[in-house]
């Protein structure tokens, strides 16, 4: 013990520096021979207990391997080229694999507003019984043709931008969470959207208003919306793993698939990001000629569609 | 060994201790991270409530990045630890005793909204109270715990007497009865002290107050103390 109580005593100083000055420590020549040092302390302690040393040897090495194991196991630093290469391949490849419950998610979400949007053009009056008049008033403020902003009814880009981020953003980590309450919250976030964003659209067209509105979502439509699917598909597919595991245990399952739905939410959050960006500078200004906005508009929707479908699919081949 | 405490086996062949944390020091420190958030936003919201209409959309992001980035941020720079855990020393691992990665620490802070939900954290308390690891829902599905930072070496409530050698060589599952003996001693009245320690008339030699000394004494002794 004397003989090796000395490497100790280095080893537990430079952990301690280590606490204090993490840069200063890795620098030292000390932490070269840090992985081996470690290793000979483990030896030790197994040794201890095997031999049945008293508790005094035993506790002081535990400690000393408890801390280490922090510092030999610690995370690897960031690299940020690969968040690049998450958002261009790994993401739509995640989306890919994930199509079962993307695909449920974009129909909760699609059909009402696309019924509502198509019903309300038979029976406007039916918008009355989904909003309240108050509400109906701001959507028509909002966009209406006289409007010199489109989309809002004051505030300014950067204003916006703040908004719709802390908004949509908030939604869409929402929608995943509550995905977790067995699919519940997901299908109900999605739903509810699909009625308010048809509602809406369907009352501006239905009284007039539709030139506005339809110019002002065209463009931003594309990130926002399949962001939102997207969320929400995330959200299903744990609610699903929580109810059918499948031919694996369910704890393993869950946490396999929390991970991958943490993903699809980072990929949301960027896509929302952009929306973000799109609406509060682009699609509120109501000078644009018509033929650059709509061709934007399909440009984007391009973009995010042939990004999704054909993103990181080259690299399958290539890796 | 406490049930609280996980042990783990490491790729050394040796085991770690974790301590897991239960819901009371966890909402101690959340307490304390929302009051130190609540500050920030509102140290932040001064200088750009001047700036007009545009500075409150740089206040919607400063809210969004205290309302979800906080978590994450401080976990990933401060060695799995909030300024909150930091201050009650706890800390998010990974369930092998590894520090939180990010993946983890995104899955289980985006989950904290569901943990949240009745009230406060309502689903979280009860995950807490059920869990034999005392992790709420986001802790489950992301991998990880929350556990104390500081390690408490075996024995440090033992109370102080003068040492005494064993007659005979113990197991060290017998070592360890004897030091938790003395370790809980004196919530014990001294009349189940002296039942306890009766049992033990064989090794000790002797009856009531005298075994109970002696066996603190022999515990005093396994602890290395003089």
């Amino acid at each position: 013990m004397a003989m090796h109580a000395q490497e100790w005593d280095h080893l537990q100083l430079w952990l301690g520096e280590l606490d204090r000055q993490p840069k200063r420590g890795m620098r030292r020549e000390q932490a070269l021979d840090f992985p081996a040092a470690y290793r000979r302390v483990c030896h030790h302690l197994a040794l201890a207990r095997g031999r049945g040393y008293s508790h005094e040897v035993t506790e002081r090495l535990q400690l000393l391997v408890q801390r280490g194991h922090r510092v030999l196991y610690r995370p690897p630093p960031p690299r940020w080229h690969r968040a690049a290469s998450f958002l261009v391949a790994d993401f739509p490849r995640l989306v890919r694999a994930q199509w079962r419950c993307m695909a449920l998610a974009a129909a909760l979400f699609y059909v009402p507003a696309l019924l509502l949007l198509a019903w309300l053009q038979i029976h406007p009056e039916l918008a009355h019984t989904l909003f309240s008049s108050a509400r109906l008033a701001e959507f028509e403020r909002m966009y209406d043709p006289a409007n010199p902003h489109l989309g809002r009814s004051s505030g300014t880009n950067l204003q916006m931008f703040g908004f719709y981020v802390f908004n949509n953003v908030s939604i869409a980590f929402r929608t995943f969470a509550s995905g977790l309450l067995f699919g519940v919250g997901a299908i109900y976030v999605l739903g509810a959207n699909g009625i308010l964003i048809g509602g809406v659209a369907g009352h501006l067209t239905a009284i007039g208003y539709g030139g506005p509105f339809w110019r002002f979502v065209v463009t931003h439509s594309a990130f926002e919306l399949s962001a939102l699917v997207i969320a929400g598909g995330a959200g299903l597919q744990l609610g699903l793993t929580l109810l059918a595991p499948g031919r694996r245990r369910r704890g393993p399952a869950l946490v396999e698939a929390g991970w991958i739905g943490a993903k699809l939410a980072l990929g949301a959050f960027a896509m929302l990001v952009v929306a973000a960006c799109i609406e509060a500078y682009w699609s509120s200004q109501a000078a644009l000629p018509d033929a650059l906005r709509f061709g934007t508009a399909a440009l984007a929707w391009l973009l995010v569609l042939g990004w999704l479908g054909f993103g990181g699919r080259a690299g399958q081949h290539g890796a | 060994m406490l049930d609280s405490v996980r042990e783990i086996e490491t790729p050394e062949g040796i085991s770690l201790r974790l301590r897991a944390v239960g819901p009371l020091p966890r909402a101690q420190a959340w307490m304390i991270d929302t009051v130190i958030r609540l500050v920030l936003l509102m140290l932040g919201m001064a200088p750009l409530s001047l700036l007009g209409t545009g500075g409150r959309g740089v206040a919607m992001l400063l809210m969004f990045a205290l309302l979800w980035a906080y978590w994450v941020i401080c976990e990933l720079w401060l060695d799995g630890q909030s300024l909150g855990k930091r201050a009650l020393g706890l800390r998010v691992v990974n369930l092998d005793g590894t520090p939180v990665t990010w993946l983890p620490s995104v899955t289980r802070n985006l989950l904290r909204v569901v943990d949240a939900l009745p009230g406060v954290y309502g689903v979280g308390l009860a995950s807490t109270l059920v869990d034999p690891c005392a992790r709420r829902l986001g802790d489950i599905v992301a991998g990880t715990m929350v556990v104390y930072a500081k390690e408490l070496p075996i024995g440090h409530q033992v109370p102080a007497a003068p040492a005494q050698p064993l007659p005979v060589p113990l197991a060290p599952e017998e070592q360890a009865a004897l030091v938790d003996f003395a370790e809980r001693a004196d919530r014990l009245t001294p009349q189940r002290q002296e039942e306890l320690a009766n049992l033990l008339e064989p090794l000790t030699g002797c009856r009531d107050t005298a075994a109970v000394r002696r066996l603190l004494g022999y515990a005093n002794s396994l602890l290395g103390r003089p």
